[in-house]
């Protein structure tokens, strides 16, 4: 399949620096918008950004194109970087400041791209979810909620929550390997 | 139902993925990655099977952070660079700690400054002589059951261990980490990062910058 990031992920495995500018070049936008919908704060964003770049660069080795798309393994880096620096906050800070000021996730992924396979069939499989728990699941992907910060936006005991998600994933997993 | 036993270790791996897990069974969610395959396989798996969600990160302006990223990655210094490599670390330590004494006899040179706000630690990194000397300046230690694992980062190497960081000021023998050099603080369980590479998340780090 035609992957050009990937590509360029292989080639600065092999030190190829001009691969890693076309690569800040193609995915930088992508990996910001990333990191400003988990971390909140441009100044933190762009500080993780350096990180995420760094590490993609040091890491190139370990991308492996059968395994899957390059902005796949760029963005699951990206997110984990994020989510690490959200854990690592005392739990002070993760107040209810930030689940205000978190966007809306409604599914505008699955019903944008709806044309492409993948897409449709994660799509068709969060509809046989209750829409609350879509919802959390797609929240806890996107901005990086903790269970914590869920089981308080949706006003459920922590271990109701633990359970809600672990049955949709599953439920989710059936759908998607049917 | 009871279900399958494997669904334990696959609501685990997605959960991983999410990111809900608290730091402690993200740390150990990620020891297991590291150690087991099968488990490895399984984060791969939800990774792809999340994957179709990232249409709806939106693309952002990313500033141009290429010169710094390569001032980091790739220091302009071929020879300073060659005298660093870790084969020739320690006739390399000599020859540059030698030279050291010689012109200015050992003077205290800050390395780097390590700060986390969100934690209100800094760590402060000077070299003088032929020791590297780490103390914290604010904050606390690690708390009980995990420990601050210090790193080095050589410009497209792998992080080496310096060692941990606990309640004393660490001195080592250690040439001057070279300019464009990381230096970095990871949280680690207690004896250190069991894989030799970090493990916890990165607490703080800052780039040898002269």
């Amino acid at each position: 399949m035609d992957d050009p990031v990937a590509d360029l992920i292989t080639r600065c495995a092999a030190q190829d620096r001009a691969a890693f500018r076309a690569l800040y070049d193609a995915a930088s936008g992508k990996l910001m918008g990333v990191l400003l919908r988990i971390l909140g704060t441009r100044s933190e964003a762009e500080d993780a950004l350096q990180e995420v770049f760094t590490r993609v660069w040091l890491r190139a080795g370990r991308f492996d194109a059968t395994r899957g798309r390059g902005m796949t393994w760029l963005i699951a880096l990206t997110r984990n970087h994020a989510i690490d620096r959200l854990r690592a906050r005392p739990a002070a800070t993760e107040g209810d400041d930030v689940l205000a000021a978190l966007p809306d996730a409604a599914p505008r992924a699955e019903a944008r791209l709806a044309a492409q396979g993948e897409a449709r069939r994660i799509a068709e499989c969060f509809d046989t979810l209750e829409s609350d728990r879509a919802q959390a699941v797609r929240g806890a992907y996107l901005d990086g909620l903790s269970y914590d910060q869920l089981a308080r936006r949706f006003d459920v005991p922590l271990n109701t929550m633990r359970t809600w998600l672990r049955r949709s994933l599953l439920k989710l997993r059936e759908c998607m390997e049917q | 139902m009871i279900p399958p036993p494997h669904d334990d270790d696959d609501a685990l791996a997605a959960e991983y993925v999410l990111g809900v897990l608290d730091l402690p069974d993200r740390l150990a969610a990620e020891s297991r990655i590291r150690t087991e395959a099968a488990f490895a396989a399984r984060v791969a798996g939800w990774e792809q099977r999340l994957a179709p969600l990232n249409d709806d990160y939106p693309e952002a302006p990313a500033p141009d952070l290429m010169p710094a990223l390569e001032a980091r990655l790739f220091p302009q210094a071929p020879v300073r660079r060659a005298w660093f490599g870790w084969l020739s670390g320690l006739a390399a330590a000599a020859v540059v700690a030698g030279a050291v004494v010689f012109f200015r006899p050992e003077p205290v040179l800050d390395v780097a400054m390590l700060v986390n706000e969100e934690h209100g630690i800094t760590y402060m990194v000077q070299h003088k002589g032929e020791m590297l000397m780490v103390s914290r300046m604010k904050g606390d230690a690690a708390p009980a059951g995990q420990v601050h694992e210090l790193w080095i980062i050589p410009p497209g190497g792998a992080p080496q261990s310096l060692g941990l960081l606990g309640d004393m000021p660490m001195e080592m023998p250690y040439p001057m980490p070279p300019k464009g050099w990381t230096l970095a603080v990871s949280m680690e369980p207690v004896g250190g990062s069991p894989t030799g590479q970090p493990t916890g998340p990165v607490l703080m780090s800052a780039t040898v910058s002269a």
